[in-house]
């Protein structure tokens, strides 16, 4: 650590920091880790009562699935790079193209194609050398659960809804939000007092509350809507979009709250000169605020796309099979009617679900911190 | 800014809040006042079901609601008062059991054994989630620049993972024969098991409320430590300031209005725990007041819900959310008045 | 080798295009179904999604939409799956229509026992009945010499007998999780001790002798099982039996095909059924007969509602009975019974014969408010009669918002 001379530590303090953050990093990896590992292996391993046949999978080896040691090596190899791509090369690119939200986007669909065209034409050559050179396999792994979970179970479907309903929710949040948030940060009214404050209070509201209420009115809302819209009056019951318009509530208590103190560390003078040179507000935050608030932004777009893709509760009571995300998806593998394979394909699916997760968090990492070090959150 | 303008500006965000937060709560409100009950009538009805190979053919009795003539049942709502929520508090028993010093009749009421719970885990996590993210973060700050990287990366997992699955992998690790459940039987030398009584289902509940939003706690109290001026750190230091006094006198204060929002943000969520209860499948032993919202909510299989009594304990909820809720609000608008 | 499974790949291939071909109609209607998710509604729907134009919604929470969904104008699907419990609300609410125009008119292949009749009408055409079962693991009884239990005594017999001799880690296995399954429970052994659980004039009626014995008789089973038996569900129990972890269980019908799946199971074949034990020597098996099976909505125009028929009809037919034999117990003529679903036709063919689920709203709110007051009992928080009381009182609050007592 390069602080000044004098906050430098001794040899004891050192190691006892370096303990505990061994130790929270086991506690905060271990249990993903596990399921991980429970995905690969055939439904005997996985729910197996000894730890050391759901790590080696000996049903799972003996029906000829397993990986030896140069595949571990290739694996390794494999990940790594996609570590680097992800954390290097592709804020990198994204820089160099100078458009933040699209760059973004873009950037990210073409790496996880890229990635995804590697695992199966690159990796999968690479991983049946060794049946091919007759090297015995060490440990038990198949992907067979995850093809049986997205290809015959169609979880890809889950997935595109999924996709819709996240980027609805991000996107419609920080519109919606940054407007609120800006006007919230220039005023100083008692009124604007007043709305955060009581944004503050619907936050605490429980879910169950809110989403059993709307149940009834969403199931009716073709025979209630009908005097408004006529004939074309949709039943929200099932809609995606009405999930979305959910969810984006739900949400915007702290979207505001997050946005309006990252706004207020942006001086007020910037937006008032351009006011003096004729702008109107709207021009103003067009072209004087918007080029710099991407950091609070993106950070707080983190928070929103979070709660749109883990979302469980709107989403199973609000939503039906042909238009559901993975995440209730995933819950209904589970339902009590559910057998050991039934299972497996969950904690396959669930393990999948978190991937794009770990993407997120692998590239935007930074823009987190700095972010929420640009005065995203104020207390 | 002018009043238009700024109207324009909040208009949609609180439109939104307006129709999806705030209506629904007015109804709820409303609810909680009134009881609506199906109009019934006793009938005699021969009801014939299937056996293996036979029918089974039986004469019951049955109450069955009257319909009207467009084939909707016929209700009747009736003003109620404070019925409803008499009818979960049970003021009379409580009483009784609170004058006798009669822990066990108190907890008997499943309101009262609800509430005993949820303050119990909001005030026990609070500061673990606090004392870890503050840890994680300081020792984060004190590492290597190079491992910062991975090590915020493998923190923010327990943050960022589905909370339906994140409570899975942890059950899974400790239910019957979960790895972690063995490891705990190796080392004590008996048979343990973590799902058969109250409280070890409920330190599991806390473990991984703590374990899922510490890192929240961390992330926001990192970048917090990123703005730390270090010449005051280095005064207190030519002061003569120990490292204790250092963290107690610079860190914290500076770290102090994070810290609240931290506290603030974690009361709300920790009040409102409801997916730990279904997740640990702890309903036998445990339950939460969303939990029991929830329980009055969900149609029983034969359809009835008992709309006015979840009312209630949701409103029962809020109020005991606000109460909590009151020092830091004031603290914010005492802070909002002195910045004008 | 490579040779045979092209070949056999070939009669895969012809087999599914002559089952997508089975329809034996074009449907043009679309139309949507709601029903729970286990493997049988998976093979009906499956049967019904080859008429073409539908889309089925499989979800174990049905119950807590499907009053709601049916009720709205247009009902938002066209067919319904429901058992003796679930049907109540959709028949109370007018929200299914009578269905004999229909079967007379397409039905010439139902048998009589699957028309459900309700005051004289023909309601839902059931496809399956479940009941509970007792299953054993065959080699541990036969090694012991013990003799398959016919009442619950003998079963906490055996079960010691099992104990004792340490061939497995739990003699029993048992669906006790808190709520639905905990209530169906106490439903089966109060049943088979007294038929009454609720008067006739809405009151309820189980604390009494009958009330106590049977949970003194599921305290006295639990000694035996898992300590963790209060979020112990069939998925879990069928688990433990798969894994060889236990050697008994009163399990639903439906779990039986598993036992026997080499894919997920230890103990393939060592596994049999018998009829589920009485309560008392003599009496009837203690539990009751379930059926599930399809209802039309009646918020629907005529025409939808043939297609729907017709539809559903080919979901439930000779031919998927055959291709899914193991899914269930079904009521559909083509069926030949498994070696694992023995032990349920025994049950449901015993004599005398264990009762039919009641299909009213009084034994809905029965069992929600054992579902939600028992657990106390066997955390030791309450003793049995306080239980009873406390599941008397929630029934008689559940019981005057429901308006079925003044």
């Amino acid at each position: 650590m390069s602080g000044p001379k004098a906050l430098r530590q001794s040899f004891g303090l050192q190691l006892g920091s370096g303990l505990f953050l061994g130790l929270w990093c086991l506690i905060a990896a271990f249990p993903i880790v596990w399921i991980m590992v429970m995905s690969v292996k055939a439904p005997i391993d996985a729910f197996a009562t000894n730890p050391a046949d759901v790590l080696i999978g000996p049903a799972t080896l003996a029906a000829g699935k397993g990986l030896s040691l140069p595949d571990l090596l290739f694996i390794a190899v494999f990940l790594a790079l996609t570590v680097r791509g992800a954390t290097r090369l592709l804020p990198r690119m994204v820089a160099g193209l100078g458009r933040p939200l699209i760059g973004w986007v873009v950037g990210t669909a073409a790496f996880v194609l890229l990635w995804l065209a590697a695992a199966v034409w690159i990796m999968g050559p690479l991983l049946r050398i060794d049946t091919g050179l007759g090297i015995t396999p060490l440990i038990g792994f198949t992907t067979e659960h995850y093809r049986t979970v997205w290809v015959e179970r169609a979880f890809w479907e889950n997935f595109v809804n999924s996709v819709y309903v996240t980027l609805g929710v991000t996107v419609v949040s920080l519109t919606v939000g940054t407007f609120a948030g800006y006007a919230l940060s220039r005023a100083g009214s008692t009124l604007a007092f007043g709305i955060l404050i009581a944004a503050l209070v619907f936050r605490a509201l429980p879910h169950s509350v809110l989403v059993t209420g709307y149940l009834p009115f969403f199931i009716t809302s073709s025979e209630w809507l009908a005097p408004v819209l006529g004939d074309n009056a949709p039943t929200l019951y099932g809609q995606p979009l009405a999930v979305i318009a959910v969810l984006v509530a739900i949400n915007q208590p702290f979207t505001i709250w997050m946005l309006r103190s990252f706004f207020q560390s942006i001086p007020s003078e910037l937006d008032e000169a351009a006011r003096v040179d004729g702008c109107t507000h709207f021009q103003a935050f067009r072209w004087v605020i918007m080029p710099v608030m991407w950091p609070g932004v993106i950070t707080t777009g983190l928070f929103s796309f979070l709660l749109g893709y883990n979302d469980y509760l709107v989403t199973s009571l609000l939503l039906d099979a042909s238009n559901q995300t993975m995440v209730p998806a995933i819950a209904s593998f589970f339902n009590r009617e559910t057998t050991t394979t039934d299972q497996v394909l969950a904690v396959a699916a669930a393990v999948s679900i978190t991937a794009p997760l770990f993407l997120l968090v692998m590239v935007f990492q930074r823009q987190i911190v700095s972010g929420l070090t640009a005065g995203a959150v104020k207390g | 800014m002018k009043t238009r303008t700024f109207a324009a500006f909040v208009a949609p965000s609180l439109v939104m809040m307006l129709i999806f937060i705030a209506a629904p709560l007015l109804y709820v409100f409303g609810q909680s006042f009134y009881l609506t009950t199906p109009v019934t009538e006793q009938m005699t009805v021969e009801t014939c079901t299937p056996g293996f190979l036979t029918q089974n053919c039986t004469q019951e009795t049955k109450s069955l609601p009257k319909l009207d003539e467009a084939g909707r049942i016929v209700t009747q709502t009736q003003f109620v008062g404070f019925g409803s929520y008499r009818a979960i508090i049970e003021p009379a028993k409580a009483w009784a059991a609170i004058s006798t010093f009669d822990y066990r009749a108190l907890m008997a009421i499943d309101f009262w054994r609800a509430l005993r719970f949820t303050l119990m885990f909001t005030f026990v996590t609070l500061p673990l989630v606090l004392l870890v993210g503050l840890g994680v973060a300081l020792a984060v700050n004190n590492t290597a620049r190079t491992l910062r990287g991975p090590v915020i990366f493998v923190s923010l997992l327990p943050f960022i993972i589905t909370p339906v699955i994140g409570a899975l992998a942890i059950r899974w690790l400790f239910v019957s024969d979960g790895l972690l459940n063995n490891g705990l039987e190796w080392m004590l030398g008996h048979p343990v098991s973590m799902f058969s009584q109250g409280w070890t289902i409920e330190i599991l509940m806390m473990f991984y409320r703590v374990w899922h939003v510490a890192p929240f706690a961390f992330i926001i109290l990192y970048a917090g430590l990123q703005t730390l001026n270090h010449d005051a750190l280095e005064a207190a230091m030519i002061d003569g300031a120990s490292r204790w006094q250092r963290l107690r006198y610079v860190i914290v204060p500076h770290l102090m209005p994070l810290i609240i929002f931290v506290t603030l943000i974690h009361l709300m969520d920790a009040y409102r725990v409801f997916d730990e209860v279904v997740g640990f499948r702890a309903e036998a032993h445990v339950i939460s007041l969303q939990y029991l919202t929830y329980d009055f909510l969900i149609p029983d299989s034969t359809g009835n819900r008992s709309i006015s009594r979840a009312a209630a304990s949701s409103m029962l909820t809020m109020v005991g959310i606000l109460i909590l809720l009151i020092p830091l609000l004031r603290r914010t608008w005492a802070q909002h008045r002195g910045s004008r | 080798m490579y040779l045979r499974k092209l070949a056999l790949a070939g009669v895969f291939a012809l087999m599914g295009t002559t089952a997508m071909a089975a329809c034996a109609f074009e449907n043009t209607t679309p139309l949507k179904s709601l029903t729970a998710g286990f493997e049988a509604w998976k093979s009906a729907t499956g049967a019904m999604a080859e008429c073409g134009n539908f889309t089925a919604e499989l979800d174990q929470e049905f119950a807590t939409k499907q009053a709601a969904a049916f009720g709205a104008s247009p009902s938002l699907y066209h067919i319904g799956g429901v058992a003796n419990e679930t049907v109540v609300p959709l028949i109370n609410g007018g929200l299914i229509r009578p269905l004999d125009d229909l079967v007379a008119k397409y039905g010439a292949n139902l048998q009589p026992n699957q028309l459900i009749k309700v005051d004289g009408k023909i309601m839902a055409i059931a496809m399956m009945v479940n009941t509970q079962h007792l299953m054993y693991r065959e080699d541990i009884f036969t090694e012991l010499g013990l003799a398959v239990p016919t009442t619950y005594a003998e079963v906490l017999t055996a079960a010691e007998a099992i104990k004792a001799s340490g061939k497995v880690e739990y003699p029993l296995g048992g669906t006790f999780k808190a709520g639905w399954n905990l209530g169906e429970e106490f439903v089966n052994m109060y049943m088979g001790l007294n038929p009454v659980m609720v008067n006739a004039d809405g009151t309820p009626a189980i604390n009494n002798e009958a009330g106590i014995q049977t949970l003194e008789m599921l305290k006295a089973l639990t000694a035996y099982m898992h300590p963790e038996y209060l979020t112990s569900d069939s998925t879990f129990v069928q688990q433990q039996f798969q894994q060889g972890k236990i050697a008994m269980a009163n399990l639903w019908a439906s779990r039986g095909g598993a036992m026997d799946d080499p894919a997920e199971s230890q103990v393939v074949g060592k596994i049999n059924g018998a009829a589920a034990p009485a309560a008392v020597a003599g009496g009837a098996p203690a539990t009751t007969l379930w059926w599930d099976g399809i209802v039309i909505a009646a918020n629907i125009t005529d025409a939808e509602a043939e297609a729907a028929f017709q539809v559903a009809l080919e979901g439930i037919d000779t031919e998927m009975v055959t291709a899914h034999s193991d899914d269930a117990i079904w009521l559909i003529p083509g069926y030949t019974p498994g070696r694992l679903a023995g032990g349920a036709i025994a049950t449901a063919t015993a004599t005398p014969s264990a009762p039919s689920y009641p299909s009213t709203t009084t034994q809905g709110l029965m069992h929600g408010a054992l579902g939600n007051q028992l657990q106390a009992f066997f955390t030791g928080e309450k003793s049995a009669a306080d239980t009873l009381a406390a599941v008397e009182a929630d029934y008689t609050a559940a019981a005057k918002e429901a308006g079925v007592l003044k």
